[in-house]
């Protein structure tokens, strides 16, 4: 056999035995950052009492449904009001605001009410372009009524560079969005 | 006949290697002509002692081809090839005439032959001197359905498109679509159908990548191709049982022959996004080691915000850079060829298409555009797809006593890492990782003409074992899967008549790595199943020609479609998928007519495919409830569906030479049989006509010409109700405009020069193929230029 064939022969050698690589052992897939618990922490000015409200689906989108706690608060008080989002997935279960805080200036909290007359929300805390980051706040509720409080937890990243970040809810997608229950009851 | 097909040749090239090289996009369509001898003077009498011999070959493998029919068109005339391949038709009277050449397994050839002698001739000269023309007929072996018809896009209609995806330069095919995700990422849809019900075979070897996922393009570089072949309808005998809704061949130049240097350099130029893209080739053989050629070639492009008529999309940059190398022996009796290539490509995805939740998406179509708009810049920032794709082949082949046995390995690796703007997480990880990998390998034994060379045919044994690693959010599990096939398919020619049968049969094993939580949770599923296809071909005259072919093709569930659970970002869809799916059966009946005369061609083609528990998202009645808010639930479904319908494709010489009409007419209705409506997501029914103008030569600029085309594009009207967050887009007209030539520099080197404009009128317009239809309209006017010069 010449030269030239053991040559070939070599190559085509070399075709098929790059095909049998090791490979790795399967794994769980890990989702990075998911957020199974939205917490609301009312505390009533001029008062110690808090009172904590949870939407929580720890399986993920999907699988069990999630549950959501009914906020009853009294009508024409004043409360703070902290937001916390957290992942319990995780043993323990880690908070996602110090992730959003550290990145203040693309996130913004938002809480709407299903009816103006239901409260009105003032974020406390600010970020370093002086806008609202939402994650703690005042809320003053309205006259006895029911209806029900969204919360969402806007992600606002620049785009091409440019901040785009102004305050309101319209820039940005998403990161949590939900809805509980309200009842304000003397 | 195909028109591609025709000898474009002046009939008595004074050089015959220039007018080759000067009709190359003709001259890779599958034939070349030698004139060894004429002689070209007055004519007189009448002499019915004219000759024609000569011998047919493989293009490929320059071996002859015994059994091939040569007849002279409308004459009695014709003659077989020998086992050394020689024909020789004798006592035909001089004129002009037509030859064609018949062989199972190839293309039909037709050739113009002068058979002319002067006056003052000796009649006693040998014949062979004075009246024969010695032909050489260079066949190229046909690796699709002969029954069912293919459509090729080569030579100057691929030049056009050079610089696009290759899911755009496919569109240029009636009967094929695109599934778009803006503008850069585009898939091709055959007759309503795509992702896994197509198979694409880049140079030989079954691209497997994601390609379940509408937003996963191709990978692959369009400068490789030289050809690409649609295969539309079910052909799931030759390319595995899952091709049910065709198969796209994408076929590079073959090795040269020669081993001067040669290349080609491309160049395109894009107005909107400023792309731009770079691709060259060089090839040539190796001095010391006879009959060994090489070739390497490598593209670079490079893009950034693409504008619709309004406003710039952000986010829609695009960056690749691909090379590959080839290298291969032949000789006539057998050969090898290695081949690598390399695919990596960074796309942008359109930031104003990141939504969170369904409640974002309302907002964004109430709101008509998006909500931010930026200017133009190239830097590509998250979401974006970061995607690489290695293939690596090796083909060997051997001819013995008219047999060949040819075999093909490949070895690919795609890693796709899609970058979500996502989560207060600055990490850098992707949010989403597929790492897949397969080997192929195909053994495929052409054996020598039987019968008199009036059947031919190929049995083959193909392999394939694949394993796929997911990381980041759970979408599809870990999977390995194994396939094995046997087919055969059989090839006879009879006089006007050419039948064609073929069957296979796959076996395939899938292992599921699922996890619950982080419990592993295996699970394996087994599926087997057959599939056949019987047609025919006939040709009652050089005119007319029809064909029908009836093809089954079966596809087991992918693991997406068993497995697939959580939010599709895209769709703003909670997806799951069912373990209990069975595979899909696709029944598919398809019929052409061809008409060729002198200034008109024309093509029907019309299908119609079953496909029995044809697997869909099916909307479900209460939506998922999410931290994200609501997102509408979709199940993995059964059910029945059939998709009719015609592609028609007519090209008229109005002033031949001149002044040409081309009509593309796309018709297609897919209904759900067990729902009793219609399915979600399938192409509207289309009308494109263009006027070609050859202006010929101005000033250097040869060939010259002036193409105006009018595409129309109806709604599409036939949805199921409240199937979609917005009705489907109105109907559009797009105009555009080509202009191109040749410049002929030196003996061997020329430019070739194309100036275009689409979208010419600058329309605002939406695409229900388009999945980025809800946040934004499509691209606007788009000026390019494009230069190829080959040396």
């Amino acid at each position: 056999m010449s030269l030239f064939h053991t040559r070939l022969i070599i190559l085509l050698g070399l075709v098929v035995t790059l095909g049998s690589c090791k490979k790795e052992e399967p794994a769980p897939e890990d989702e990075n950052e998911l957020i199974t618990t939205v917490r609301l922490k009312f505390t009533e000015n001029g008062t110690t009492t808090t009172q904590t409200f949870e939407w929580k689906d720890l399986d993920g989108d999907g699988g069990a449904a999630p549950t959501i706690s009914a906020i009853s608060l009294r009508p024409s008080r004043t409360y703070k009001l902290e937001v916390e989002f957290l992942n319990e997935s995780v043993s323990p279960a880690e908070s996602i605001n110090s992730e959003i805080l550290e990145e203040a200036d693309e996130h913004l909290v938002v809480v709407t009410p299903s009816a103006s007359s239901l409260f009105t929300y003032t974020a406390t805390d600010k970020d370093s372009r002086s806008l609202p980051i939402g994650l703690a706040g005042t809320l003053v509720t309205g006259t006895a009524s029911t209806g029900t409080i969204k919360v969402q937890l806007r992600h606002q990243p620049p785009v091409n560079g440019q901040p785009v970040k102004n305050g309101t809810v319209t820039p940005g997608s998403d990161d949590a969005n939900v809805t509980f229950p309200l009842t304000l009851v003397p | 006949m195909n028109k591609k097909e025709l000898p474009p040749f002046p009939l008595f090239p004074l050089h015959p290697t220039r007018s080759k090289r000067r009709w190359q996009p003709q001259f890779f369509a599958g034939w070349v002509l030698f004139l060894l001898f004429h002689s070209a003077y007055a004519q007189t009498p009448k002499d019915c002692h004219c000759l024609i011999k000569g011998v047919v070959k493989d293009r490929e493998t320059r071996q002859p081809i015994v059994g091939a029919i040569l007849r002279i068109e409308g004459t009695s005339f014709f003659a077989t090839t020998d086992t050394s391949g020689r024909y020789k038709i004798d006592q035909i009277c001089q004129g002009k005439y037509t030859l064609e050449c018949r062989i199972v397994g190839y293309k039909v050839i037709k050739t113009s032959i002068v058979l002319e002698h002067s006056a003052e001739e000796d009649l006693n000269l040998s014949e062979d001197e004075v009246h024969l023309q010695d032909v050489e007929i260079v066949a190229r072996r046909i690796q699709t359905p002969l029954s069912q018809k293919s459509s090729l896009l080569e030579g100057q209609a691929l030049d056009l498109t050079r610089g696009e995806t290759l899911g755009d330069a496919l569109k240029k095919i009636s009967g094929v679509t695109t599934l778009q995700t803006g503008a850069s990422i585009s898939k091709p849809v055959i007759h309503g159908l795509h992702s896994n019900r197509v198979v694409i075979m880049n140079n030989g070897i079954r691209q497997e990548g994601q390609q379940w996922g509408s937003e996963h393009a191709p990978e692959i570089d369009p400068f490789i191709a030289k050809r690409l072949t649609v295969v539309k309808g079910a052909a799931g005998v030759r390319y595995g049982s899952d091709a049910i809704a065709g198969v796209i061949l994408v076929e590079p130049d073959e090795l040269p022959k020669s081993p001067r240097l040669s290349g080609e350099v491309n160049a395109a130029a894009f107005s909107n996004g400023r792309i731009g893209v770079v691709s060259g080739t060089l090839q040539g053989g190796l001095p010391q080691w006879k009959g060994w050629t090489w070739r390497i070639q490598g593209t670079l492009k490079n893009g950034g915000n693409i504008r619709t008529p309004d406003y710039f999309m952000a986010n829609t940059g695009v960056r690749e850079n691909n090379f590959s190398a080839t290298t291969g022996y032949r000789s006539s009796r057998f050969g090898v060829e290695a081949f690598f290539s390399q695919f990596v490509n960074n796309i942008g995805i359109f930031s104003g298409s990141h939504i969170g939740s369904t409640s974002d998406l309302l907002n964004v179509i109430k709101n008509g555009e998006p909500f931010i708009k930026t200017g133009f810049t190239r830097n590509i920032e998250r979401p974006n797809q970061l995607i690489l794709h290695n293939l690596l082949k090796g083909k060997a082949f051997y001819n013995f006593n008219g047999n060949r046995l040819s075999w093909t390995v490949g070895r690919q690796f795609n890693r796709r890492a899609e970058y979500d703007l996502h989560g207060p997480q600055a990490s850098t990880n992707p949010a989403l990782l597929f790492r897949i990998t397969t080997l192929t390998s195909d053994l495929v034994l052409d054996h020598k003409p039987l019968g008199n060379g009036k059947m031919s045919g190929q049995l083959g044994l193909s392999g394939l074992y694949q394993y796929n690693f997911t990381d980041g959010r759970p979408l599809i599990p870990d999977f390995e899967q194994t396939n094995i096939g046997i087919f055969g398919l059989e090839r006879w020619v009879f006089q006007h008549w050419e039948l064609e049968a073929g069957a296979r049969f796959d076996w395939r094993q899938l292992d599921v790595f699922r996890f619950v939580g982080t419990t592993p949770d295996p699970r394996h599923h087994s599926f087997t199943n057959g599939s056949g296809t019987v047609g025919v071909v006939y040709t009652p005259d050089e005119k007319l020609s029809f064909r029908a072919n009836f093809g089954t093709a079966w596809r087991p569930p992918t693991p997406n479609e068993l497995y697939s659970k959580g939010v599709h970002h895209g769709a703003a869809s909670y997806e799951e998928g069912d373990e209990t799916l069975r595979p899909e059966v696709a029944y598919n009946l398809i019929g052409s007519v061809e008409y060729t005369s002198q200034r008109f061609k024309g093509e029907l083609g019309m299908y119609h495919n079953q496909i029995s528990d044809f697997i869909y998202l099916k909307p479900q009645a209460e939506p998922i409830l999410t931290i994200r808010g609501a997102f509408p639930y979709f199940k993995y479904t059964q059910t029945d569906a059939t998709f009719t319908g015609f592609d028609l494709d007519t090209q008229w010489d109005v002033i031949p030479k001149r002044f040409s009409h081309n009509l593309k007419l796309s018709y297609l209705r897919a209904y759900d049989r067990r729902e009793q409506g219609y399915l979600v997501f399938i192409p509207a029914n289309r009308i494109e006509n263009e006027l070609r103008w050859s202006v010929g030569k101005v000033f250097s600029s040869k060939d010259t010409y002036l193409m105006l085309s009018h595409l129309w594009v109806d709604k599409q009207r036939r949805v199921p109700p409240n199937s979609d967050f917005m009705e489907p887009p109105s109907a559009y007209h797009l105009w555009n405009i080509n202009i191109g030539g040749m410049l002929s520099l030196k003996e061997l080197s020329q430019l070739h020069w194309t100036f275009a404009v689409q979208n010419v009128l600058n329309t605002s317009y939406r695409d229900y193929l388009n999945r980025f239809r809800y946040f934004a309209t499509e691209q606007g006017r788009n000026v390019s230029l494009k230069l190829r010069y080959t040396f």
